[in-house]
């Protein structure tokens, strides 16, 4: 057994224990799920021993991102283990605890200004995961021309109530001369941790969408309507071959992507395609997975909404599909007349 | 049957529907600057307001084609066509009274007794009666004739009903179900004899209403169970035995209507305003790749309702539509999406977001209700002679 399967059969046992359930402003997040996380050392994994994790590759971390994703946990994993922590590590700044959540936010219109050894931030982050859950956040903040990363403790800041299409938090922050740690960033830096926080997306939803398609194909078999399984149908068998087609594709660039980020490569188009794919096949997945699951499939008894509503958000978070297929498209011809668009291609990912 | 049976004549131009489309346009304009309502995605089955479908009663805009003796307004299907098209297009409240003007109504002034029409019609027409659709089942879905719930005749000639309906819209706001039973045991060789449909009270004893919630968490879903229900013995519908048949006739109304591709217009409305403002020419190309498909769709739609007016119940044409208008109501939000860079959300501060967020929270429903795309495209294929 590879160290992943290790970590993916713990997070799975410890996902048995805590069944999804619907988000509420009551209810935002899956506290008892973080708590066992952090009891068994995941959300340090990846985060070297030195800044306090548990060490691990960035293969440890995906498959605890991608487990808990398929799980539909509501818990900040994805943005700590893979954004936050990386980021805040490059960059030198020592989080006190991975046992209390960091989120990441990148607002480049908020203001960071010099003040003694770190930073004061003044202006507001709209679209910040996990607000009013996560204790401190890492910041993408402008500085004049240059970008800084400061990290925050978000107590004692207003946390409006706002939620995405899973009931995840999706708060606006709102910082006045508020005080953070801080290290600026060259422009090629920042727009990694963007980068990052992309692929950390599209990570979360290959897991996802290959989770939908497992239950599809399960449902299909068991539901029974005609005196046979839907499975049978000619019309059912097409939808779930195309929903297979869709979800294999992701996972194809998703993993490429990833293992671009292991090799240190430059990755931003790498994460941007991966994105853009991901978010593409949620149009078609979900859609083909509520059309063979019926009318149950539409009520919140039911577990395929924890995901297809979760698939709905998570495209268009951490950039939206538009923005990064600009990015990629802009990426590609950039400084160039576009006759080499087939070199840079191959060299994506 | 020939492949000519999916076309239909062009939809004759109709002063009348023209005008009274006019009258719906200022009458709506008046409520919405009154904050009577506000504009929301899919309210024909989310936006219930009864004193709202009341207001429609008052006007005559519901109940229209019926005979004025029924509490009618004897106009033609075109006419009520440009009414529930403009009430669809502002998003407003329509659910309470939609199922029982669009299709209980025209179903008890084919099958009902004389009794049940003067009772009843006129209710409906006013907009104090509200009806709901008890067809599916548990078990139930696309295969409608394998459907379980039964009513026997007791020894004073009463309906005992027992069995559970489910995804039944709206029931806890409504008055009266159309139940479709079993009124003699399932028959291996008929799947579609001894079937009838009950026209029940849903305040009589024994019946059980249970919520079901959809995915934003909306209470429009319920479960109906019927715990030997006595149903009053002149409560049939029709005849005792023809409930399939009737049940296809009223598919037909069921699937015929502009709210099959309507459903998330008000969300084309806020992106029409958000493309007029940025002018950017993404938004303006995607505007104009929907308009193109829903005016093809409204040009359907319409000779579905000449066909209405001329006696026929297009079935084949109607499946055809809302397999293809539905379909258009998905994939609104993903042409939206694609060229504009805002969150869908509930909580947006930003209209476009929150209508993004009600139009796909409630997309899975578009293409499942009234008959499934599959099923609807057997139908399609059937008419062009393929089985
Ligand atoms: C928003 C909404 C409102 C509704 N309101 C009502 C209501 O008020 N009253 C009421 O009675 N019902 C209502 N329904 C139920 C609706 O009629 C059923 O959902 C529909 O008939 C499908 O049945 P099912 O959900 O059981 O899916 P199933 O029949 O189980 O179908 C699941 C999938 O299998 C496919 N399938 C099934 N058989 C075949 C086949 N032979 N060939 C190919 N594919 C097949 C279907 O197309 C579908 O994709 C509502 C449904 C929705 C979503």
């Amino acid at each position: 057994m590879s160290d992943q399967d290790l970590v993916v059969e713990t997070v799975r046992d410890l996902l048995a224990a805590h069944e999804p359930f619907v988000l509420t402003p009551e209810r935002p997040w899956d506290e008892a799920l973080w708590q066992a996380l952090v009891e068994t050392g995941l959300t340090g994994v990846g985060i070297s021993e030195e800044a306090g994790g548990s060490g691990g590759e960035l293969a440890d971390a995906v498959a605890v991102v991608r487990t808990l994703a398929a799980g539909a946990a509501a818990v900040p994993v994805a943005e700590q283990l893979l954004v936050a922590g990386p980021a805040l590590t490059a960059a030198g700044l020592a989080v006190p605890s991975w046992d209390v959540p960091v989120t990441v936010a990148v607002a480049p219109s908020v203001t960071a200004t010099a003040d003694g050894a770190g930073y004061r931030l003044t202006g507001t982050a709209a679209g910040v995961a996990w607000t009013g859950v996560a204790a401190q956040v890492a910041v993408l903040a402008g500085s004049g021309d240059d970008l800084v990363l400061a990290l925050v403790d978000t107590a004692g800041l207003p946390a409006p109530v706002a939620a995405n299409l899973a009931g995840e938090p999706r708060g606006t922050l709102t910082f006045d001369a508020t005080p953070a740690a801080g290290a600026a960033l060259t422009a090629e830096q920042a727009d990694a941790v963007r980068a990052r926080y992309a692929l950390a997306r599209a990570v979360q939803l290959a897991a996802a969408l290959e989770q939908v398609l497992a239950w599809t194909v399960q449902y299909a078999g068991e539901r029974v309507q005609f005196g046979r399984p839907l499975a049978k149908f000619q019309a059912i068998q097409m939808e779930l071959a195309e929903m297979a087609g869709e979800v294999t594709a992701v996972t194809a660039l998703t993993d490429a992507a990833v293992q671009a980020l292991d090799r240190d490569e430059g990755v931003v188009l790498a994460a941007a395609a991966a994105k853009v794919r991901a978010g593409a096949a949620v149009e078609v997945v979900a859609r083909l997975a509520h059309q063979v699951h019926g009318a149950i499939g539409f009520t919140q008894e039911y577990r395929l909404h924890h995901l297809t509503r979760r698939c709905w958000s998570w495209r268009d978070e951490a950039g939206s599909e538009l923005v990064w297929s600009r990015l990629l498209g802009a990426g590609l011809v950039a400084g160039g007349s576009g006759e080499d668009l087939w070199i840079r291609l191959t060299r994506v990912v | 049957m020939s492949g000519a049976s999916l076309t239909l004549d062009p939809a004759p131009r109709s002063e009348a529907a023209e005008a009274v489309r006019l009258e719906v346009r200022e009458f709506l304009a008046a409520e919405l600057a009154a904050g009577s309502f506000s504009p929301h995605v899919d309210t024909w089955l989310s936006g219930v307001d009864p004193a709202f479908s009341h207001k429609l009663g008052e006007r005559g805009w519901l109940g229209m084609t019926w005979p004025k003796e029924y509490g009618g307004h004897e106009r033609t299907a075109m006419e009520r066509y440009a009414v529930t098209e403009e009430l669809l297009a502002a998003g407003a409240p329509v659910a309470a009274h939609w199922i029982a003007d669009r299709q209980s109504g025209p179903n008890l002034l084919r099958y009902g007794t004389e009794a049940q029409r003067a009772e009843i019609l006129p209710k409906i027409a006013a907009g104090e009666c509200f009806f709901v659709i008890g067809m599916s089942e548990p078990d139930s879905g696309s295969d409608l004739a394998s459907i379980r719930t039964k009513a026997t005749r007791d020894a004073n000639g009463d309906w005992v009903v027992s069995g559970a309906k489910v995804w039944t819209s709206n029931a806890h706001h409504s008055h009266y179900a159309i139940v479709l039973v079993r009124t003699s045991p399932a028959d291996r060789d008929s799947r579609h004899a001894g079937m009838s449909q009950l026209l029940i009270d849903l305040s009589l004893p024994g019946i059980a209403i249970n919520p079901i919630r959809i995915l934003d968490g909306g209470h429009h879903f319920n479960e109906v169970v019927f715990d030997d229900v006595i149903v009053p013995g002149d409560m049939l519908l029709g005849e005792e035995g023809a409930g399939w048949h009737q049940v296809t006739a009223e598919l037909a109304f069921e699937r015929s209507g502009p709210e099959r591709f309507l459903s998330t217009y008000p969300l084309v409305a806020e992106f029409g305003r958000r493309a007029a403002d940025t002018q950017d020419p993404a938004q303006l190309a995607a505007l104009g790749r929907l308009s193109a498909r829903l005016l093809a769709l409204r040009q359907l739609s319409l000779r579905i309702a000449a066909a209405l007016d001329r006696g026929e119940l297009p079935n084949i044409p109607a499946a055809l539509v809302k397999d293809v208008g539905t379909t258009f109501e998905a994939d609104v939000i993903d042409e939206i999406r694609r060229v504009t860079d805002v969150p869908a959300s509930l909580d947006s501060p930003d209209p476009l977001g929150r209508a993004l967020a009600e139009a796909q929270l409630h997309a899975p429903g578009y293409t499942l209700r009234g008959g499934t795309n599959e099923i609807l495209r057997g139908i399609v294929a059937r008419g062009l002679g393929l089985r």
